[in-house]
């Protein structure tokens, strides 16, 4: 790649003045549950977070917007930010997220174009449906995201260390 | 007053099982014994926020802040729960509202009773726990109507192989008694040869002549129920509601009524057919072989079952890789499409080397798992084929030193020999009807999900005429796509006979779906739309309609010509009228122009219009049409200035004496208008003139001013 094309790239350093960091934002939970945020001295009552890359950086690049969706700023990293507040933070994405991890697959039914999967999520066992199998899997690397006829999410972490049993299930539908 | 729903997700993000209880008083939500969240509710209104794979159940003071602080979180749940809790807050909010009982509807969440699973869409039964005679009884329905063609071409079917199968008979005969030592010696043998010959020549020409036949019967029931399928669903898609559209792309419907058609079709012309003959073929030809010998045929038989059980297992084996190997074909397929597609996008980016290495890696992941399918295919059926017939080897040895010992005769080998073809050809057949019946089980569901589907915007049973000359009332309209989601609330609006209103507001504040309310694509959730004093829900869709006029952004020509497309407004118009719409949309000149005038084809395969071009032959159509409503749905906003105002000229003397709806983003185009109504966050927020509005100082002054500065900027 030749110099000239180098300088015209776009640097990260762009959206710089979009970060907010501790020096000029602090989130704390209010009484009644949700994410109050203060930045540049301004108070926010209430803040939404939006992951910008939800599945391969869910720690970063952090959307803050008001109720009305209008941005306020960009967390870089949740890990910059002291402790409690990165509580704070985790607990508010932790409600907007719900992709619940697959430990082990049970067995995977295909019954008339519908796939049944009925999976282990930690102690729990769960059944979901999954219609038009090539559409609803997702793999990103060894990662693998499930989306039933509901709308949920399932991830498996690492489809190459759930149990051989569990991946037998699974490889057929996957790339 | 009790309502209950359940919710799924504890505070802590594991899964439990809660539930909501609203008993006209007080909110609770509980798992177990356990009360996480209990609050009394008797103003304001309970909301629901979604997310990625999760939602929560807010309760929204009467008089929210700004920023939504003031609200206060109920529960979690997960997508599973989302259209239950939905059709629980539609109830709830409704009783705060107007004090009035209503029941949860389950249209859009029907739980199995058995398992607990949702039922797919459009279908009454769980796909999951039904009865596998399910498919079958309804498989036969669709065959019914055929059945005594279906019949008769089967019995032809059995004719021309009952011919076929006396080849091994008469062979042994030849054997048996033309080439007998006796024969020879009696000098009949050559009488023998010549009568067995003629009698072969005779049930092989029998044979064939039966073969054309059914072949031909079984062209025409092919023919027949294939068109009949294909209407069928066609017709089913062309009546379903939009909402029903909505969730389905234009690829799947196509597949769907072509494709899946098809293989129905397939399986009951090829494999139903033949089913009759395959079972009687190995039924005779199973007794005839122990008719010959009981011994042999044990032999024969043995390998059978240990067969089909090793080609079971193979089968779901290879059915694995083959799922796989058509994944990576689709995903090849996919990415085929794209770069065709997107090719200008491509070039323009020079991306050209990155698109044919990302092709050329698939193309070669497909290629090592074709070649290793086909590997394990070859390397696996003849062994199969081999161990089948197995069977033959003994049959040749032990018939043979039979023939030897006198047990049995030379003919009678030749004829076992020859009649153990017949045998296997059924079990071959069968070793393959699985995956047939595989591909037809998810068919005949793709085809159920559209033909059984109840239109949730449905006709009453005696529809009133539709009169629609006069004012149109809405009636506290409260409207969502989903259950959970409401767009429209609150709408209270009466339009005069003839007035012409102006739509107004942000992207997404709820314009678009009021408009699909006047046309009746959906039903509201609450409240009324008369027309003339009738809810327009007891008129027949179809009839209303017609009585509607709408000029879209977008124009979709139909390949034809374009008087076809002008007509298409209403195909029973004169020439004349369809030239008179067509000066009235100033659409005549420049269609004078086109080469071949009103018989110039444009479409898919013709012509390439303008966007003005079409816009007019779209403004043509409402003219032919004579609504009493017009509706402009951003008839203009993909046109340059210059263009627009060229068509607002022929928009002018349609909207003239007629009920209108206009939506524009720019708002000089509704300066015509009698009255705007500005939508705000799916409730009327403002009406009143243009100048009316611009004194109030409120939305639309905003969007006027914002609207005049972006103007001045661009200048």
């Amino acid at each position: 790649m030749s110099d000239g094309f180098d300088s015209r790239k776009i640097s990260p350093e762009t959206l710089a003045a979009e970060y907010v960091h501790p020096e000029n934002c602090t989130f704390a939970t209010a009484q009644n549950g949700f994410l109050s945020a203060t930045i540049n001295g301004t108070l926010y009552k209430r803040v939404i977070l939006s992951r910008s890359l939800p599945l391969n950086f869910p720690d970063d690049y952090i959307c803050i917007t008001d109720a009305d969706k209008n941005e306020l700023g960009i967390i870089e990293h949740i890990s910059e930010f002291p402790e409690e507040q990165q509580k704070a933070i985790n607990n508010e994405l932790s409600q907007r997220y719900y992709c619940p991890v697959v430990d082990e697959i049970i067995s995977v039914k295909d019954k008339m174009g519908n796939f049944y999967f009925d999976v282990k999520i930690g102690d729990f066992k769960k059944s979901f449906t999954v219609k038009d199998i090539s559409r609803s899997i997702r793999q990103m690397g060894n990662s693998v995201y499930l989306t039933d006829i509901d709308g949920n999410r399932f991830k498996i972490e690492d489809y190459e260390k759930i149990p051989p049993k569990s991946r037998r299930k699974i490889e057929p539908y996957l790339y | 007053m009790q309502v209950k729903a359940p919710f799924d997700l504890a505070p802590d993000g594991g899964l439990c099982n809660g539930v909501l209880l609203f008993d006209g008083r007080t909110l609770t939500a509980a798992v177990g014994e356990n009360t996480i969240f209990t609050s009394p509710l008797r103003s304001g209104e309970l909301c629901i926020r979604t997310y990625s794979g999760c939602g929560t159940l807010e309760i929204t003071p009467e008089n929210p802040s700004d920023d939504m602080s003031d609200c206060l979180a109920v529960c979690r749940f997960s997508m599973t729960c989302v259209n239950e809790i939905g059709e629980f807050v539609k109830v709830v909010n409704h009783y705060i509202r107007t004090g009035a009982e209503t029941e949860i509807s389950t249209k859009d969440f029907r739980v199995c009773p058995k398992c607990g699973r949702h039922y797919a869409k459009g279908l009454d039964v769980c796909l999951f726990c039904v009865e596998k005679s399910y498919l079958s009884k309804r498989l036969f329905g669709i065959a019914k109507p055929y059945a005594k063609q279906f019949l008769f071409a089967s019995f032809l079917v059995l004719c021309a192989t009952g011919f076929s199968v006396m080849l091994p008979i008469i062979n042994s005969r030849i054997v048996d008694k033309g080439l007998s030592a006796e024969a020879i010696a009696n000098a009949t043998a050559v009488h023998d040869i010549i009568f067995y010959t003629i009698l072969l020549g005779a049930s092989q020409i029998f044979g064939q002549i039966f073969k054309m036949l059914s072949q031909r019967r079984a062209n025409k029931i092919s023919t027949s129920l294939s068109s009949s399928l294909r209407t069928g669903v066609y017709d089913k898609v062309q009546r379903l509601s939009v909402s029903s559209m909505s969730g389905k792309t234009a690829g799947d419907l196509m597949k769907r009524i072509s494709r899946d058609t098809e293989t129905v079709k397939n399986f009951i012309t090829e494999q139903g057919m033949y089913a009759l003959e395959k079972l009687v073929m190995f039924v005779v030809v199973f007794i005839i072989l122990c008719n010959i010998s009981p011994l042999l045929t044990f032999l024969v038989i043995l390998p059978i079952p240990f067969v089909a059980y090793a080609m079971r297992k193979f089968w779901i084996f290879i059915h694995i890789r083959y799922e796989k190997q058509w994944r990576r074909e689709s995903r090849a397929n996919s990415i085929l499409h794209d770069i065709v597609r997107g090719i200008r996008v491509v070039k323009s980016f020079g991306s050209e080397d990155r698109e044919i290495e990302k092709f050329a890696s698939v193309s070669r992941q497909l290629a090592d798992i074709s070649v290793s399918n086909e590997h394990l295919w070859a390397m696996t059926f003849p062994f199969m084929f081999f161990f089948t017939g197995i069977g033959e080897f003994f049959v040749l040895y032990i018939g043979g030193r039979a023939v030897i010992n006198g047990a049995m005769s030379a003919g009678q080998l030749l004829e076992f020999t020859l009649f153990l073809g017949y045998l296997y050809q059924p079990l071959l057949w069968l070793s393959f009807l699985p995956r047939r019946l595989g591909e037809l089980e998810t068919s005949l569901i793709k085809i159920f999900e559209i033909t059984d589907e109840v239109s949730d915007v449905a006709d009453c049973e005696n529809p009133i005429p539709a009169q629609l000359g006069g004012d149109i009332v809405f009636s506290d309209v409260q409207f969502g796509y989903k259950a959970y989601e409401p767009v429209l609330r609150d709408i209270n609006l009466t339009v005069k006979q003839g007035e012409m209103i102006g739509l107004v507001g942000r992207s997404g504040a709820g314009k678009s779906t009021l408009i699909n309310l006047i046309m009746r694509l959906y039903d509201t959730d609450t409240g009324t739309i008369t027309v003339n004093g009738n809810n327009i829900r007891d008129m027949a869709q179809g009839e209303y309609r017609e009585k509607i006029g709408v000029v879209f952004q977008e124009t979709f020509l139909f390949s034809g010509t374009v008087y076809d497309n002008i007509a298409y407004a209403r195909k029973t118009a004169e020439q004349g009228e369809v030239i008179a719409a067509a000066k009235a949309a100033n659409a005549h000149d420049f269609i004078m122009k086109l080469p071949d005038g009103y018989n110039t084809l444009v479409g898919e395969n013709g012509l390439n219009l303008s966007g003005g071009e079409r816009q007019r032959i779209s403004i043509a159509r409402a003219v032919l049409r004579n609504p009493e409503i017009l509706i402009l749905d951003e008839a203009t906003s993909a046109l340059d200035p210059e263009t627009e105002s060229s068509i607002q000229d022929a928009l002018a003397k349609l909207v003239k004496g007629r009920t209108t709806f206009a939506i524009a983003h720019r708002l000089a185009t509704l300066r015509n208008a009698d009255r705007l109504v500005v939508i705000e966050k799916g409730r009327i927020a403002e009406t009143g003139s243009h100048r009316e509005l611009l004194m109030q100082d409120g939305i639309y002054a905003k969007l006027v001013m914002a609207q005049r500065q972006t103007a001045k900027l661009t200048k």
